[in-house]
């Protein structure tokens, strides 16, 4: 009897889990074999598959179009995966400094997440674009244009008052002494000593302000240092279109065209900054203030606490770009279809095309199967670099 | 911008909203702009623009020339020389649905680009697009050439000449009369008030550009929107796009909820096993298992039918089962044998006990699955053939792929409508969205 009921329990439980092992076997790792067995396959469309043994893999070390495609996804990756990361990074640190408006910034910065991938490709296609594209707007009016700052911060402030304090460069006269006043400890204690002096306030704010007024002339300064015919000769980039490389004459940099898809992957960060805030509020407060009775700095509390703390998630995050960044297809299919000049033919289209548009289901396999080696290569090294640094507390 | 502080100095907070402004500004920037240029017209689209408040909002140019309302469309791309700028009036059709004559010395000034941009057309076509065109034409055509180019002037209808120089001869596609595009140059002395110009060139040597007569004004075009909606077969690819959406949802909650019960509380031999290996898939990427998978579909014959796009929903997904396990996992168990003791069967409990105590991670799966279907690019790429079964992915790309990506306005109008249900269900689930950032920390 007892037999029976174990039985029956047993039994239950695999009915339970029926539908998945189904899919276990037929979507996950029936396929993920198949896919192996093809990889040494010839396998024309409507045929069944012949074996050819290594032949695939032989043909993908000598084709120069697999090679340019493994480059693009690496250089890609090797981009977008630490800008994307710092990026979220420090957008999570300043959102956790307790600031007024957090739940604001977050709904801001999770938005682009909820944008269909079609509608980003376009959309970026259009913001790209050369000849009325919004970036070549704002660049043309930072760069190309006579009286290039006029244009956009009048735009933006639309103060022609502003122009006169602007040229003064006196801003940074005033401003570098009274943030000093403001903020530097010894002589803030002696001018201030109450601790938030509405007065202390104002300052520091006509500090902020003078300093970011006085940014401007710097960077004008900076532009009419350029001779007239450089910046007559200035030519914004034609970014998806644009094959060269950036920084121009470095063989192996991305081109612009990447950098166009480099560019529009940090626009899907925020989602992940809303992450990693998520991460920091868990970090307990009695850390900090042990830190801070050990009289612990800024940068120390970072780099000791915070780092520390969050990092089984950026390593998680760090995992899953890389396998993402290996199937980056939909951007450039849309985009550029892997145009100029394969420049942006990423390795996952690179499978596609071989499959479906020139139906050589075995090679494409043997894509397939190397992808997936160096995906798992790659995630092993994060791993094992990680495993000094990645603090996993208490559970 | 001290971290984790409960007080950050007063000072650093504005610098950190001050970055994280413009930070912000980058997210939503692209979105406003996707807005902005749905509710443009045509040709504002074209050019770059002149101002920032040019890039958020289309200028429109009315006027009133000899008393008849004008529609005007500034040209700055197909003026004839460097810093030409073209004003094209079209007088609006009045009451009794006419158009109104312009004077009669009227004058053609457009530049060959304008002819290159519409190659051919009808005659219906051109009277619908711009009739006052036809008009004027034909009262050049209709008379001898009146334009003398010894002495280089115009000779209008009216006796009065008018400096001018030809453009070039050509023949009218419809019905082959000849037309005279002519330019018809101004100086600053002349008086301007008895000559109407379709096509005013605005030059500051010239001075002809009378204030009296241009008025600007913001031009907020929502028209695109329905034009728009039928380019991509709206309805139709929305329908196919629910659908999908729909069965991908079910099947996900019932198979996933159903195999993280029987991970969760279940007994049976090599469970931890399974379970190991369902999180290692998770690494697989879908590359790698397209091609098998989709013989499969196709040795079924269901490629070219939804079905590939749903029924592995039904099997579950190994992320979800991970998700819904852990949540389990965190159940009371005290219910689960109490319900057990009273003799329910483990179905009983799975619907009595643990779903309605489960419902916001449940929630979560729905929400997830629905926005990864909703946006789903790649799926219905590969199974999908006829244009009849595209999902709005599809539509929205084969319609931007046709069109060589000319038609912005369009293209944005298209890809709001698209992404609107997403944010306005954010809106409405912002709670869920941000709990399961919370707690899975993991992508959506």
């Amino acid at each position: 009897m007892i037999g029976s009921g174990r039985f029956r329990r047993y039994a239950t439980g695999y009915a339970f889990i029926l539908p998945w092992i189904l899919g276990l076997t037929f979507l996950v790792a029936g396929p993920f074999l198949a896919a192996g067995y093809f990889s040494l396959c010839e396998y024309p469309p409507l045929k069944d598959p012949m074996y050819i043994g290594g032949a695939n893999y032989a043909e993908l070390l000598g084709d120069p179009s697999f090679h340019r495609a493994l480059g693009v996804t690496m250089l890609y990756a090797a981009a977008a995966i630490p800008l994307g990361v710092i990026l979220a990074m420090t957008l999570a640190m300043l959102l956790n400094a307790r600031i007024r408006g957090q739940s604001f910034y977050r709904v801001i910065f999770y938005l682009p997440h909820l944008v269909p991938t079609v509608v980003v490709a376009i959309l970026w296609m259009w913001i790209f674009n050369a000849k009325a594209g919004l970036l070549n707007f704002v660049i043309g009016r930072l760069f190309a244009a006579g009286d290039w700052w006029t244009g956009l911060f009048f735009d933006v402030a639309a103060l022609k008052v502003g122009k006169f304090v602007i040229h003064g460069g006196a801003c940074w006269l005033l401003a570098a002494p009274a943030l000093a006043a403001a903020t530097w400890g010894p002589l803030a204690r002696r001018l201030w000593p109450r601790e938030n002096s509405r007065l202390r306030q104002l300052v520091c704010l006509a500090a902020i302000m003078a300093i970011v007024l006085a940014a401007l002339p710097l960077l004008s300064a900076a532009a009419h240092t350029l001779r007239p015919e450089d910046v007559r000769k200035f030519r914004s980039p034609g970014w998806l279109t644009d094959g060269d490389p950036m920084p121009a004459g470095v063989g192996f940099a991305p081109s612009w065209a990447l950098w166009s898809l480099i560019i529009m992957s940090m626009w899907s960060v925020g989602q992940m900054a809303v992450i990693y805030l998520a991460k920091l509020q868990d970090v307990p407060v009695e850390l900090y203030e042990a830190a801070e009775i050990d009289g612990a700095s800024w940068w120390r509390k970072t780099v000791s606490v915070t780092i520390p703390m969050i990092s089984p998630v950026i390593l998680f995050n760090v995992v899953m770009a890389i396998i993402g960044a290996f199937q980056v297809f939909a951007e450039p299919y849309i985009m550029t279809g892997g145009g100029p000049e394969d420049k942006t033919r990423f390795v996952a289209m690179f499978v596609y095309e071989q499959a479906f548009r020139y139906h050589r289901l075995g090679y494409a396999s043997a894509v397939a199967a190397v992808l997936f080696v160096i995906i798992i290569a790659l995630t092993l090294v994060a791993f094992r670099v990680s495993k000094k640094h990645v603090h996993y507390s208490g559970r | 911008m001290s971290i984790g502080d409960r007080k950050t100095p007063w000072h650093l907070r504005t610098i950190v909203h001050l970055v994280l402004l413009c930070g912000g500004a980058f997210f939503v920037l692209p979105l406003v702009w996707m807005v902005a240029t749905s509710l443009k017209p045509l040709d504002q689209t074209l050019q770059r623009p002149e101002s920032l408040r040019s890039v958020l909002l289309a200028t429109g140019y009315t006027a009133t020339i000899d008393g008849n309302d004008c529609d005007v469309t500034r040209e700055r791309e197909i003026a004839l020389e460097p810093n030409d700028v073209l004003y094209i009036v079209r007088p609006k059709p009045t009451a009794d649905g006419s158009v109104p004559f312009l004077a009669g010395e009227l004058t053609l000034t457009f530049g060959p680009d304008l002819w290159r941009k519409i190659p051919s057309f009808t005659e219906a076509e051109l009277a619908q697009m711009n009739a006052p065109v036809t008009a004027a034409v034909k009262v050049l055509a209709d008379k001898a050439n009146p334009y003398d180019p010894a002495a280089g002037v115009l000779h209008l209808a009216s006796g009065r000449s008018v400096p001018a120089s030809i453009v070039r001869e050509v023949r009218r596609p419809a019905d082959g009369a000849p037309l005279w595009l002519v330019r018809q140059w101004i100086p600053a002395d002349t008086d301007t008030k008895g000559v109407s110009s379709p096509f005013v060139k605005v030059d500051r040597a010239w001075g002809i550009l009378r204030a009296d007569e241009l008025r600007t004004g913001p031009k907020i075009i929502p028209q695109n929107y329905p034009v728009a909606l039928r380019r991509v077969h709206f309805a139709r690819s929305l329908a196919n796009t629910l659908l999908v959406c729909l069965m991908c949802v079910g099947g996900t909650i019932v198979s996933s909820v159903i195999v993280a019960y029987g991970f969760a509380f279940l007994e049976f031999p090599g469970r931890n096993t399974l379970f190991g290996l369902t999180l290692a898939t998770i690494m697989v990427p879908f590359v790698v298992t397209m091609i098998p998978v989709y013989l499969m579909w196709r040795s079924v014959g269901w490629v070219g039918t939804f079905k590939p796009l749903w029924v592995g929903t039904w099997l579950g997904s190994a992320f979800f089962i991970f998700l819904l396990r852990q949540f389990f996992l965190g159940l009371p168990k005290d219910l689960l044998d109490a319900a057990r003791i009273d003799g329910c069967s483990e179905l009983e409990i799975l619907w009595n006990v643990v779903v309605p105590l489960s419902k916001p991670v449940i929630a979560m799966v729905a929400l997830f699955t629905f926005l990864g279907a909703w946006k789903d690019f790649m799926g219905p790429l590969i199974y999908l053939s006829h244009p009849k079964q595209f999902t709005l992915s599809l539509s929205l790309q084969s319609f931007a792929s046709q069109h060589g990506g000319t038609p912005w306005h369009l293209l944005m109008a298209a890809s709001t409508v698209f992404s609107l249900p997403l944010i306005v269900l954010f809106f409405f689930a912002m709670k869920t969205f941000m709990r399961s950032v919370a707690t899975t920390g993991i992508k959506g």
